[in-house]
């Protein structure tokens, strides 16, 4: 199990993330979301190890993830938001660097690693540049390199950015399928539709902290509303969106 | 009388079209690429400061003729014919490390495409971009030498203002006609070429440019006398050597040149208008015609397939990290031509070395062996570490992070391996060779032996307090101040290598200092190496990234004036 205990990181004194608190447990798919700039990735950063807490503790099966990081990070699995890569490799030797950094036999790898392309639809490309990769083929050669070394505990952020429709389609049932043999899943999405019908639970932010935590059914019957969408608007959204496009079409004419 | 100069060029510069103005200055900064500069780099410092390199050598140069003049006569004709080459190596230098910048990449046909900028307003503010980094580079090198030169060789105030008039054009046509000849080559590749065959072909037309421009310079043999000008056997070497053409141009101009050698000065006149037409031509039709090509087309291909079989180079992470170097460098143009920089030296050397092989019998091994040798691994080394401070991609880091499983030392022995690899041996190798042309072999041999054990003590040296992954850490160039640390390094390893030399010659002709030297010499190289691994228990991996100071928002807000207007 995931847990995170009043976990705060703030930016320059401004709080980005304000003492949140949730559990993401075994079997479960937790969705995560929020406005822009509401925390999440940096929530996820931290749940990685990529940056430091500015206060609180996350626990990992119990265990503080600092008390050892690298056993940590052997059984994680991670999906960053922006699809940064090593532009100069190709797709294969991106992963087999990734292999080879994670310590997994080389020949079983090699053999992992073909197996994804060729799932992905990528193993025609694999000898090209990930600097001609469109975003989409990015995205899947990050979802490989996090899934290759079977994690316990997948974090994706924002893992459909960029994906055609039938790769999405995969990546949902995937996430499902992961969550189904006992994997501890978190995702961030702004698709609150493939949210609603994937996640046993979410967890919603607004300005850094938590103003949501439930089942989804829970969450529609007490806030009686039908939606997760109606839900999300209700607790994170601030503005009247009608009239800010309108403002915006008014702006531009002027 | 700099702020005179500086509102003299501000106001010519106002004249010129804003968007000209502003490509320009774009194009100027991108010499030095901006993604492998630290957040806090100051570029504008950084290239003055290489300028601050050529000025220190223009100075030397002038200070020494002042001092030192050659004797009138054939000595002042083989200075111009050097001098001329040292221009052109420079230039040349330059325009190889400045490859594709002035054709359109990618980058600039996806931002600019969409704007109301022609393409000849790129190509203009590129070329004018290119123009002023080697015009600078030519005035930092010329002005003092040239000055010097005039006075030496001038005679009288008029013959002065004459010869440096005559020299400073010729300096300028030998350097158009270089970088002319570099575009031109690429020019035409780019037309004739398919694109994703031109982007792998320029790669290996850059490095043999490289190699073209060394060998130039430090092949190239010098004719003294009016004799040997005119000599028939040399007449294939004036037709084709470009510093001859240029040497001949000065003399026409200055009215020095005798009557039976002015077909080379016209030579150079021909070479040049073809030179300058063809790159011209060829660079105006790849701005209208492989611009649209340049966007649909990634600008990296590193092969339609790979090896099955790669070589494991001790553990996986040493092979990943390895690997990483390799690819790195060849396939990166900041990191390529960066390195270029430091092995161009070490080419320099081994060229020099190559050149008294060919021409001239063995010889006693002595400081002309250990020297260079030497000189020739510290760059080697050196010139590796530093191109792994510059960074590939400090965004894509996060990666190296999260796999990071194993402890620091392990990446330090990887980063080890890479520079033993990529740095060492292949010095040894070269030196190897070199080596068979001194007597005896046996102690020419040796010499190659204590330079393996120098190459590993300056590889653990290199290793000092390195606690990253080669190419993750952004460097700071506008933050050093490279001229003081570049002479500095350049006086003290030339000094080191001198003494170091003479030590060396005499220990290698009595096997038991040999002996001593060696195993001094193992000695420090074993300390320095349990140093490293003592002080990497304990390190931790250092990686700069651009990290988000302050929370980003769209600023999405509703406007005050609209919010007045809902209320009611």
């Amino acid at each position: 199990m995931l847990e995170l205990r009043r976990v705060s990181k703030h930016f320059s004194g401004i709080p980005a993330v304000d003492d949140v608190s949730f559990c993401a447990r075994p079997g479960q798919v937790t969705g995560y979301l929020g406005p822009n700039g509401s925390g999440k990735s940096t929530t996820i950063k931290m749940i990685t190890g990529l940056i430091e807490m500015t206060a609180g503790q996350i626990l990992f099966n119990g265990n503080l993830i600092d008390d050892d990081i690298v056993s940590y990070k052997r059984r994680m699995g991670y999906v960053p938001e922006e699809p940064h890569l090593y532009n100069h490799l190709s797709g294969a030797e991106y992963l087999t660097m990734v292999a080879d950094l994670r310590g997994l036999p080389a020949r079983p790898a090699s053999e992992r690693i073909d197996g994804m392309l060729r799932l992905l639809s990528l193993y025609d490309d694999r000898h090209a540049g990930i600097a001609g990769y469109s975003k989409g083929m990015r995205q899947k050669i990050l979802i490989a390199a996090a899934l290759m070394h079977n994690p316990d505990l997948v974090l994706l952020d924002e893992p459909f950015s960029g994906l055609d429709v039938g790769s999405a389609l995969v990546l949902r049932s995937l996430i499902s399928e992961l969550a189904a043999r006992g994997k501890v899943v978190l995702f961030s999405s702004h698709e609150l539709d493939t949210v609603e019908r994937i996640s046993d639970r979410v967890v919603i932010l607004h300005r850094g902290k938590v103003v949501a935590d439930d089942s989804i059914e829970r969450l529609r019957s007490l806030m009686e509303l039908p939606t997760l969408e109606a839900i999300f608007s209700q607790l994170a959204v601030e503005h009247d969106t009608d009239s800010m496009a309108r403002q915006l079409a008014d702006l531009i004419r002027a | 009388m700099r702020e005179l100069i500086g509102r003299w060029l501000h106001t010519r510069a106002q004249r010129l079209p804003l968007d000209f103005r502003v490509l320009h200055r774009q194009f100027l900064l991108r010499v030095v690429d901006l993604e492998a500069l630290s957040i806090e780099a100051d570029i504008p410092s950084y290239l003055g400061q290489f300028a601050g390199v050529l000025i220190m050598i223009s100075l030397m140069h002038g200070f020494g003729l002042m001092v030192f003049p050659p004797p009138p006569g054939p000595e002042t004709w083989v200075y111009e014919q050097a001098r001329i080459a040292d221009i052109q190596l420079v230039i040349g230098l330059c325009a190889v490390l400045m490859w594709d910048s002035t054709f359109p990449d990618k980058r600039d046909a996806m931002v600019l495409g969409p704007l109301p900028v022609l393409p000849r307003t790129i190509l203009l503010a590129k070329l004018a971009a290119s123009s002023s980094v080697l015009g600078i580079a030519l005035i930092a090198l010329n002005f003092a030498s040239g000055a010097a030169m005039s006075i030496v060789f001038g005679g009288g105030s008029n013959g002065m203002i004459r010869f440096f008039l005559g020299w400073s054009f010729t300096l300028l046509a030998a350097s158009a006609f270089l970088y002319g000849a570099v575009l031109a080559i690429q020019g035409l590749g780019a037309l004739l070429l398919p694109r994703k065959l031109f982007l792998r072909a320029s790669a290996i037309l850059q490095l043999a440019a490289f190699g073209g421009v060394l060998a130039g310079r430090f092949l190239h043999p010098w004719l003294a006398t009016f004799s040997e000008l005119t000599n028939p056997a040399h007449r294939t070497l004036l037709a084709w050597s470009p510093t001859f053409w240029f040497f001949a141009l000065f003399n026409h101009i200055n009215g020095t040149l005798p009557r039976e050698l002015q077909w080379i000065a016209n030579r150079a006149w021909i070479a040049l208008a073809i030179v300058l037409t063809a790159s011209l031509s060829s660079l105006a039709l790849c701005y209208l015609r492989t611009m649209k090509n340049t966007v649909e087309q990634p600008d990296l291909e590193p092969g339609a397939s790979s090896l099955a079989w790669l070589p494991r180079l001790g553990s996986s992470l040493q092979s990943a990290i390895t690997l990483f170097c390799f690819r790195s460098i060849m396939r990166s143009r900041q990191h390529r031509v960066a390195l270029a920089f430091y092995w161009s030296i070490v080419f320099a050397i081994a060229l020099s070395m190559a050149r008294k092989m060919i021409t001239e019998p063995p010889h006693r091994v002595s400081n002309g062996l250990i020297m260079p040798t030497i000189l020739m691994m510290g760059f080697a080394v050196v010139g590796l570490r530093g191109v792994f401070s510059l960074p590939i991609s400090l965004k894509a880091n996060w990666m190296l992070r999260i796999t990071q499983l194993r402890p620091t030392s392990d990446y330090t022995a990887a980063t080890r391996r890479s520079l033993q690899l990529f740095g060492v041996l292949p010095i040894l190798i070269v030196a190897a060779v070199l080596a068979y042309h001194f007597r005896p072999l046996s102690h020419a041999y040796r010499h190659v032996a204590f330079l393996a054990v120098f190459g590993c003590i300056l590889v653990e040296l290199s290793l000092i307090h390195f606690d990253k992954v080669p190419f993750t850490c952004s460097f700071m160039p506008g933050k050093t101040n490279i001229q003081v640390i570049f002479w500095g390094a350049a006086f003290v390893c030339i000094i080191l290598a001198l003494l170091f030399g003479a030590y060396e010659s005499q220990a290698l002709a009595q096997p038991r200092q040999y002996a001593i030297l060696l195993a001094w010499s193992l000695a420090a190289a074993v300390g320095l190496w349990i140093f490293n691994r003592i002080h990497a228990r304990t390190a931790v991996l250092y990686y700069e990234e651009v990290l988000p100071e302050v929370i980003i928002k769209l600023g999405l807000t509703v406007l005050p004036a609209a919010q007045a207007q809902q209320k009611p």
